[in-house]
């Protein structure tokens, strides 16, 4: 009963608030509430927009965090690409070197990779990917668009293994371009060059004088660049001086070379444009 | 507990006018107030169903700027009839709780149309259909759903919690 009442009671006060306001009292009613909930409302809408905004800002953290993560992976990308790229050019820019450098030899060549390098101080060494079932004979000169790099010394299946002008063990018969002065340039342990000439035959020698190969020994064609003159080692009296050389040839570096594979003693001086520079 | 109670019903009922436009999906606002009318009356019996219904429409009707006594009738009636069907139906499972906060919503819509015909403000009813009490229902529908599995989730805590402290 008590129920019934409750919702009659409250049934007709709405009802005779409408009924008011149609008829036109209704204006008073509303001031009274709106004195009671506008600061409320204005209240809770300062603090929804506090926390909204906040919200908001945490949201905006994120996105720039997530956004930020994606472009410094973009980034790792672009610059593993460029990489690509630009490790592509240059191989393609030596590839090229060393076609040009076939195509115009008077020698038959072979080319070959530098798959391995043997770079202690008692050896120095390169091994290419040309062996004995490319017919490579042993003590075949290795060249590169630069000069000189070495000759064979062991042939195997796959590969041949590349003795470096570098090794302490390597000699090559040489004259200096400019005053045709002869002698033999050797590998040092430090990992240079010197080349060693009769002081009666070298007073002409000067630092920057190219050198290339004799092409006496039957081993290198006549013309190959071997290095230039840094410094000049005189020794007084002394039957033998020595020039220390700056290689023609980045050892450290070589990644495409040429086997020639005849036995061709042709002077080349003239198709590598740096001797004698 | 009471004044808790009061806090809710006329909190929640400036809240809705103030923070349900923020929580809004595609134009669609919950009728939060409807909800927590129903949760209640179902919980507590009609007679304060009836009263927190009449007390949050009216503060709904007062913050909204429409007829005011309008939403106190409709969710004054809603919470009265829920408060005396809670204790005769079986209402307390979720899947009945869901639905019925449905059909409430369009039952509260349909109320308020009458109301508003009966004292002459203009209402259209298929596009008020349409476009309010129906998106709205299901609106509510969701969210009433998650409220009563938090509801659900929250008593089974304090249960466990309240067997391990015994």
């Amino acid at each position: 009963m008590r129920k019934v009442a409750l919702l009659v009671s409250l049934v007709a006060v709405c009802l005779l608030i409408l009924t008011l306001q149609t008829r036109g009292y209704g204006a008073r009613a509303r001031d009274a509430f709106a004195i009671v909930t506008t600061p409320i409302s204005a209240g809770l809408a300062k603090a929804s927009r506090a926390t909204f905004g906040l919200w908001t800002t945490y949201l905006d953290w994120k996105n720039v965090r997530a956004e930020n993560y994606r472009l410094r992976e973009e980034v790792q990308q672009l610059r593993v690409h460029a990489l690509r790229v630009t490790e592509t050019d240059e191989e393609n820019g030596r590839l090229r070197r060393l076609l040009a450098l076939q195509e115009h030899l008077p020698l038959t060549t072979l080319s070959g990779e530098i798959i391995a390098r043997e770079w202690g101080g008692w050896i120095r060494s390169l091994t290419v990917n040309r062996g004995r079932s490319d017919n490579v004979p042993r003590l075949t000169a290795v060249i590169s668009p630069d000069g000189l790099v070495g000759r064979i010394v062991d042939v195997r299946p796959g590969a041949s293994i590349v003795q470096v002008l570098t090794d302490p063990a390597s000699t090559v018969g040489a004259h200096v371009a400019r005053t045709r002065t002869p002698g033999i340039v050797e590998g040092d342990p430090r990992g240079t060059i010197r080349f060693k000439f009769m002081a009666r035959d070298g007073a002409a020698i000067q630092v920057g004088d190219a050198l290339v190969t004799a092409g006496q020994g039957g081993v290198f064609p006549r013309g190959i660049p071997i290095g230039v003159v840094r410094s000049i080692d005189d020794r007084g009296g002394a039957l033998f001086h020595y020039a220390e050389l700056t290689a023609a040839v980045d050892f450290a570096r070589v990644d495409e070379v040429l086997l020639v594979t005849d036995g061709s003693q042709r002077d080349v001086t003239a198709f590598f444009p740096t001797v004698g520079r | 507990m009471k004044a808790l109670l009061a806090l809710t019903v006329v909190g929640g009922s400036v809240a809705h006018a103030t923070l349900t436009p923020m929580i809004s999906v595609a134009g669609v606002t919950p009728d939060l107030p409807l909800i927590m009318v129903i949760l209640l009356a179902l919980r507590r019996g009609p007679e304060f169903g009836c009263v927190a219904g009449f007390v949050t429409g009216l503060l709904q009707d007062a913050t909204g700027g429409g007829l005011i006594g309008v939403q106190a009738l409709t969710k004054g009636l809603i919470g009265f009839g829920i408060g005396v069907a809670g204790g005769r139906l079986r209402v307390s499972q979720p899947l009945v709780q869901v639905p019925g906060l449905v059909v409430l919503t369009i039952a509260e819509g349909l109320a308020r149309f009458a109301l508003l015909q009966i004292f002459r403000f203009p209402a259209p009813f298929g596009e008020l259909m349409a476009y309010v009490v129906l998106p709205q229902a299901l609106c509510n529908g969701f969210i009433g759903a998650a409220v009563v599995l938090s509801l659900a989730w929250a008593q089974s805590f304090r249960g466990r919690f309240e067997g391990e402290q015994s």
